[in-house]
């Protein structure tokens, strides 16, 4: 029933636009994988075409090893939930969610009674039970949404794609809808490509998450591989809240041996890593607010920083700090600490880094190194 | 808004409101009010007499129903209000289908633009020319659709079928379907392409067949473009005029006749204003029939 899906060297242009560039991307059986970007980076155009709505200028698509690129929509066997919900505005919601099956009645052998119980199961599923039988226009957009999602769950195809199903949804039903979600796709064990551009739902949700930019796939990764390893500048700055500090450094060499050199802080490179590099290269290097702890007396390895802002977040803060040694110059980092104590801006203290978390980028192509 | 504001108002309101409504009593209501006035005025007062007379009327080129000529189980004549009845009910269905199915299947096709311009020639060419082209197209002799008979060897249908009773009313029907078809494809046209996209493509996604889609999401879709072709053509239908009197005049024997017709032949060859008004009157409460029908229609969806 299930199956794998591989899209194979896709490109999709839109005039001058390049909607989706050169995407390979393997989506195991029974796998839940996000497709997790921002707005425009080429998410809906990647699930159109798998779902056979789209035809790609270049590359094929396969669903269980069998090339679909020419298939309608109908032969794919997917289910999708759009963006814009597209639910029939002249079926009430009813007909709407029991649509695919109805259409399939004589194929699947089932008699309309058992179609409408199965709809009142998946409606109750999204509890959307009590608006069965009105029109979509008169529900609220978080409704409809759950109606979409409902039109698709109904159905056991080869593959789900759901478009940002979630997203019109107040916090704490999209908090509910989301383990229900996932506790389904579990349990029926279908292969589900999930778009969002909501990191937190890619990190808690995902088996999987491959990030997009610009109609690339950046990085393909568990969520604590994207999280802890991101292979590329854009992965760090567009994951964690607030995202990955990015400082610019330069190496140095020194003693014959290779020294990062940034503003504040100089260490230097363990050899594994410094065997790819050279003197004068430009590097970035990434350290998550979270990794980072904050004294209030110089260290052996410290960090000298002055505090700019104080921002409370409930049970932790962050600090916006400033590491640059000279007054004039400014290299901002974000740290989020617990509220444990009072800091106030003005206040000088000291960051020890955990150094085995940090990342290295090259400043050039952004990409991670080693 | 506070009362005086409120007043003011309605002064600019009426002010705009008043020349419409002055152009509309002097030119509409009071002569619809004189049309019905004369339709009761009789040589002794006002009474039924001419509604009397134009339903008993038996004369093959007036009689609305059981004209003196009509043979029992045969071909018209029976009557300007069959006439028209039946043209209704082979017209409407004939229009609808084709102009949506040819502006669905002219959706989204390159060029198709350019085809549906030419279908529209037909809404835009007066209709007293349409009625010669009716006249060319059913001609024996240089008619399209008799030659093709001709071609497939059907003897009957080879002649010029508006000189005869038996062919002349589906002649003219026909010509009408040709001539009326573009406004249905285009307004048809018109409501496709404001349909969004997505519904279509949910269905297909949804693993619905090209019969299923068209069947169960687009023609209900497209109910409002149903609703204003099927009133248009039926009112259309039922005052049409213009071609009857180019091709065939309501003949032969009265078996083109329509109701229109005759409320002309009573004006300007009997002279009987009374019967021509009467005749008007009843084609009036006909056709607010379909007219009440749209106005609800529309009252509710628009609620
Ligand atoms: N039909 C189209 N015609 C022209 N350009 C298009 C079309 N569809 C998408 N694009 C362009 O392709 C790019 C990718 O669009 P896409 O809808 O896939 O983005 P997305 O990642 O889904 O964004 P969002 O998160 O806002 O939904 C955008 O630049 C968009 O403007
Ligand atoms: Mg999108």
């Amino acid at each position: 029933m299930t199956a794998r899906v591989y899209l194979k060297n896709i490109v999709k242009r839109f005039g001058k636009v390049v909607a989706v560039d050169h995407v390979n991307l393997e989506v195991r059986e029974k796998e839940f994988l996000v497709l997790l970007g921002p707005s425009g980076c080429g998410k809906t155009t990647t699930l159109r075409i798998i779902a056979g709505l789209e035809f790609p200028d270049e590359g094929r698509v396969y669903i269980d090893d069998k090339d679909v690129t020419d298939l309608e929509p109908k032969d794919r066997d997917v289910a999708m939930v759009f963006q814009n919900y597209a639910l029939y505005p002249h079926l009430t919601v009813r007909d709407n969610i029991a649509f695919p099956l109805i259409i399939r009645r004589k194929q699947l052998g089932l008699t309309r009674e058992e179609i409408y119980k199965k709809v009142l199961e998946v409606a109750k599923l999204l509890r959307i039970e009590e608006l069965l039988d009105r029109k979509p226009g008169q529900l609220s957009g978080g409704q409809q949404q759950r109606v979409a999602l409902a039109r698709a769950l109904i159905r056991r195809p080869k593959v789900w794609l759901m478009d940002e199903p979630l997203s019109n949804l107040d916090a704490l039903l999209r908090l509910q809808m989301r383990a229900e979600l996932k506790r389904l796709q579990r349990e029926v064990g279908i292969t589900t490509i999930y778009v969002t551009h909501d990191q937190a739902e890619a990190l808690s949700m995902a088996d999987r998450i491959a990030v997009m930019n610009k109609g690339r796939i950046v990085q393909v990764g568990t969520p604590e591989d994207i999280y802890l390893r991101p292979q590329h500048v854009f992965v760090a700055t567009f994951i964690g809240t607030p995202p990955m500090n990015i400082i610019r450094c330069i190496t140095d060499l020194r003693n014959n041996k290779l020294y990062l050199h940034c503003p504040g802080i100089e260490r230097e490179i363990p050899p594994e890593v410094a065997k790819h590099l050279r003197e004068d290269m430009e590097l970035l290097l990434g350290m998550r607010p979270e990794f980072v702890e904050v004294h209030k007396e110089p260290g052996p390895d410290t960090i000298k920083a002055k505090i700019l802002v104080v921002e409370p977040q409930g049970s932790e803060l962050i600090l916006n700090l400033n590491i640059s040694p000279e007054d004039r110059e400014e290299t901002i980092v974000k740290v989020k600490t617990k509220a444990t104590r009072k800091y106030s801006p003005g206040e000088t203290v000291y960051l020890e880094l955990d150094w085995t978390k940090i990342s290295l980028f090259d400043a050039k192509t952004g990409k991670a190194l080693a | 808004m506070g009362l005086l504001a409120r007043r003011k108002r309605t002064k600019i309101i009426l002010a705009f409101l008043l020349p419409e409504l002055a152009l509309i009593l002097s030119f509409v209501l009071i002569p619809i009010m004189g049309t019905f006035v004369i339709s009761f005025k009789t040589d002794h007062g006002y009474g039924l007499d001419n509604y009397y007379g134009v339903i008993t009327e038996r004369s093959p080129d007036k009689a609305l129903v059981i004209p003196e000529n009509i043979v029992k189980a045969q071909p018209p004549p029976w009557g300007a209000l069959i006439h028209n009845i039946v043209w209704v009910a082979i017209h409407v269905p004939i229009v609808v289908f084709l102009g949506l199915g040819i502006a669905y299947l002219l959706h989204d096709v390159i060029g198709s633009s350019i085809v549906k311009s030419i279908m529209f020639l037909g809404m835009v060419i007066p209709m007293v020319v349409g009625g010669l082209l009716i006249r060319f197209m059913f001609d024996g002799d240089l008619g399209v659709v008799p030659l093709l008979f001709r071609k497939l060897g059907i003897e009957a249908l080879s002649r010029t079928w508006i000189n005869y009773p038996q062919t002349a009313l589906i002649a003219l029907i026909l010509g009408s379907v040709w001539l009326w078809t573009g406004f249905s494809l285009t307004v048809y046209a018109a409501a496709l392409e404001s349909l969004p996209k997505s519904y279509i493509e949910a269905a297909k996604v949804d693993g619905a067949s090209g019969f299923q889609i068209f069947f169960k999401v687009v023609f209900p879709l497209l109910k409002h473009a149903t609703i204003v072709v099927v009133i248009m053509t039926m009112l259309w239908d039922l005052k049409i005029f213009d071609i009857v009197f180019v091709s065939t005049l309501g003949g032969p024997g009265g078996a083109t006749n329509v109701m229109a017709l005759i409320m002309y032949t009573y004006f300007a060859r009997a002279l009987d204003y009374g019967r021509s008004a009467a005749t008007a009157v009843i084609l009036a409460l006909i056709s607010l029939i379909p007219g009440i029908w749209f106005i609800k229609r529309v009252m509710r969806s628009g609620s």
